[in-house]
């Protein structure tokens, strides 16, 4: 019996068969059961679910050392792995990851109403035995995430503007990875909810819509910078971006429909959302899902990881890249007289939420962006405008410097494409950008 | 002690009997455990006596502590129903299986590629899981003195009744 690394058995760690474990009480006798979760922590340390003060978990606070069997989903092939109980976690980043994935298997397993996570025991992995027998031929090892890996690096070096990274990032995902359905949201880091900036996949874009911090797979990666897979379809609530999207929606009460609705799968089977981490801050999340069950496994958490990774640095390094500046902008001003009936735009200053002809288009920070743009241009005929006049704007109330106005700039931008032709914002350079019209606009502020 | 009113219910003596995953565990004198899936096993129809088959190449260590203590713990499980009973015994016997014992190890076989074909796994995958060659197999026999009911949930540890001292699993 050879000695293995735990990395070579995470895919008898994914869940597909449950694994079993031996423990022993202090008068030597022995028990054994299932154990719902074998989750890896690192190549040292393994997690187990602990759901319920049964033998098992009396034996081990006694006696700390078990034997946990697993199988290998496609070849057949038994380990054991030995290990010695350290600790037991109730939340933080491994719980959480746990408890999500457990939600899945859980409803897979129609045990929705019975598992459930109490705490998150870590064990030391102190050896693993591949146990002889007569395997199955291993599938052929997935090639090219790697290769993903660095398409998508090669091509997010190269990126200029948040635009183009994004698109690398989803074009990786969709033409390399198999990745059907794919999102980026960011962090508002001042109301703490997440807007999607670009997705793909979705019959509707969903570039705006908002998710809370702590909300569903998406907000539960942000709160706790981990990320956080699901392998089946889960009935857990909480997991449920698109059903708890639509139970806020339809509460009564809002007189102005200002949600843009989430566009998500309605019953996804797979859910993995890594964090978009730079200099340990958190700047967004990167999600991806699909109508299959056990359609990303810990190998597109690997690259999605690494992927994530990448985009983080590559977005707080186009901002903190030096910018125009702002006399050429200043100077240039529009002449240009625009005919046709006029589009009435609206600003209702509670929440900064601006409608076009009574279509409603953004609200918060990019809101009162646009506000400032079109009054600009009223004002003084301007249609040239610079990042970092918007910075310098006390009106504004950006968050603080670390707020990503390119972000803001982008959902502005994407939001005004659907919403016509009419208003749009184009990039001229770095840090810079033009409004432009094709009809009149009046304002009025909403009381 | 003497036994033996059966510990199990019928219809638990029915599904052990029709054959459903099996797994064995034991442990050494340094309260270490071991453990390991059999490759078949078999029950008398008073339910009194149960037989786990195991391949030696795959649990030394599990063959060397059931020799060592006589101490056994087993789960048979209905992997699409999660239903599940652990048996112990401090007594189990250990010998190489006989030519004798290679139908009940067929039908072992037969049984599990159905119920584990319930959860959708394919027979292959089956028979290579429960892969062994006779010459390689030992047989340990007990008589439980303790059985717990092990399907998940709060419950999952209850005694279902005791030849002795019950204490929850």
């Amino acid at each position: 019996m050879n000695d293995v690394a735990l990395g070579s058995v995470r895919p008898c760690l994914e869940g597909a068969i449950p694994s079993m474990m031996a423990t022993c009480a202090p008068d030597g006798t022995p028990n054994v059961a299932y154990i719902s979760q074998v989750y890896y922590v690192d190549e040292r340390h393994v997690a187990l679910s602990f759901q319920f003060f049964n033998k098992t978990r009396q034996n081990i606070l006694a006696n700390p050392y078990a034997s946990v069997l697993v199988l290998h989903p496609q070849t057949a092939e038994f380990f054991r792995l030995h290990i010695r109980y350290l600790r037991t976690e109730t939340e933080g980043p491994l719980f959480e990851g746990m408890k999500a994935q457990l939600a899945g298997i859980a409803s897979h397993a129609g045990m929705a109403n019975v598992f459930r996570l109490q705490g998150s025991d870590v064990y030391e992995v102190q050896r693993i035995e591949a146990v002889e027998g007569d395997p199955l031929p291993p599938k052929p090892t997935r090639c090219g995430l790697l290769g993903a890996v660095r398409h998508c690096s090669e091509r997010l070096s190269r990126g200029a503007t948040l635009d183009e990274l994004l698109s690398a990032t989803l074009a990786t995902l969709t033409d390399l990875m198999e990745v059907r359905h794919a999102m980026v949201l960011m962090l508002d880091p001042v109301t703490q909810r997440l807007y999607t900036v670009a997705s793909s996949g979705y019959p509707t874009s969903g570039v705006g819509s908002e998710i809370a911090v702590g909300d569903g797979v998406i907000g539960v990666a942000a709160r706790e910078r981990t990320p956080v897979r699901i392998t089946h379809m889960t009935s857990a609530h909480l997991y449920s971006q698109a059903v708890r999207g639509r139970l806020q929606a339809d509460t009564p009460g809002l007189t102005l429909d200002v949600d843009i609705p989430y566009p998500g799968l309605l019953a996804p089977h797979s859910q993995l959302a890594v964090p978009v981490i730079s200099i340990g801050r958190l700047l967004g999340v990167l999600f991806v899902e699909s109508p299959n069950d056990l359609q990303f496994s810990f190998e597109d958490e690997d690259a999605l990881v690494a992927i994530a990774g990448h985009l983080g640095a590559a977005i707080d390094l186009i901002q903190s890249a030096p910018e125009g500046t702002d006399e050429a902008a200043a100077a240039a001003a529009s002449s240009v007289r625009l005919a046709g009936s006029p589009l009435q735009i609206r600003r209702f200053p509670a929440n900064d939420s601006i409608f076009i002809n009574d279509a409603y288009l953004i609200k918060g920070v990019a809101g009162a962006i646009f506000w400032k743009l079109v009054s600009d241009y009223l004002r003084q005929g301007r249609t040239e405008f610079s990042n970092r006049e918007l910075r310098l704007d006390p009106g504004l109330k950006l968050p603080d410097v670390t707020d990503n106005l390119e972000a803001r700039l982008l959902l502005l931008q994407r939001r005004l494409v659907e919403h016509g032709p009419l208003i749009r914002l184009e990039k001229t350079g770095r840090g810079r950008f033009r409004l432009v019209l094709q009809r009149p606009i009046e304002l009025a502020t909403m009381a | 002690m003497s036994t033996p009113a059966c510990l199990l219910t019928p219809d638990l003596i029915a599904m052990v009997d029709r054959g459903v995953s099996t797994i064995v565990s034991s442990c050494d004198a340094a309260l270490r455990p071991s453990i390991m899936r059999a490759v078949g096993s078999s029950i008398t129809p008073d339910g009194c006596s149960i037989t786990v088959y195991l391949a030696r190449r795959q649990c030394r260590q599990l063959l060397q502590d059931v020799a060592a203590t006589g101490r056994i713990a087993v789960v048979f499980s209905q992997p699409h129903s999660h239903r599940a009973v652990q048996v112990k015994a401090c007594s189990a016997r250990a010998r190489p299986a006989q030519a004798s014992d290679e139908p009940v190890l067929q039908r072992y076989l037969a049984a599990m590629e159905v119920e584990i074909g319930r959860i959708g796994i394919d027979p292959g995958f089956t028979r290579s899981m429960l892969a062994h060659r006779l010459e390689d197999v030992v047989a340990i026999s007990f008589e439980p003195s303790q059985a717990f009911d092990q399907t998940p949930g709060p419950k999952a540890g209850a005694v279902l009744s005791t030849g002795g001292t019950g204490q929850a699993a």
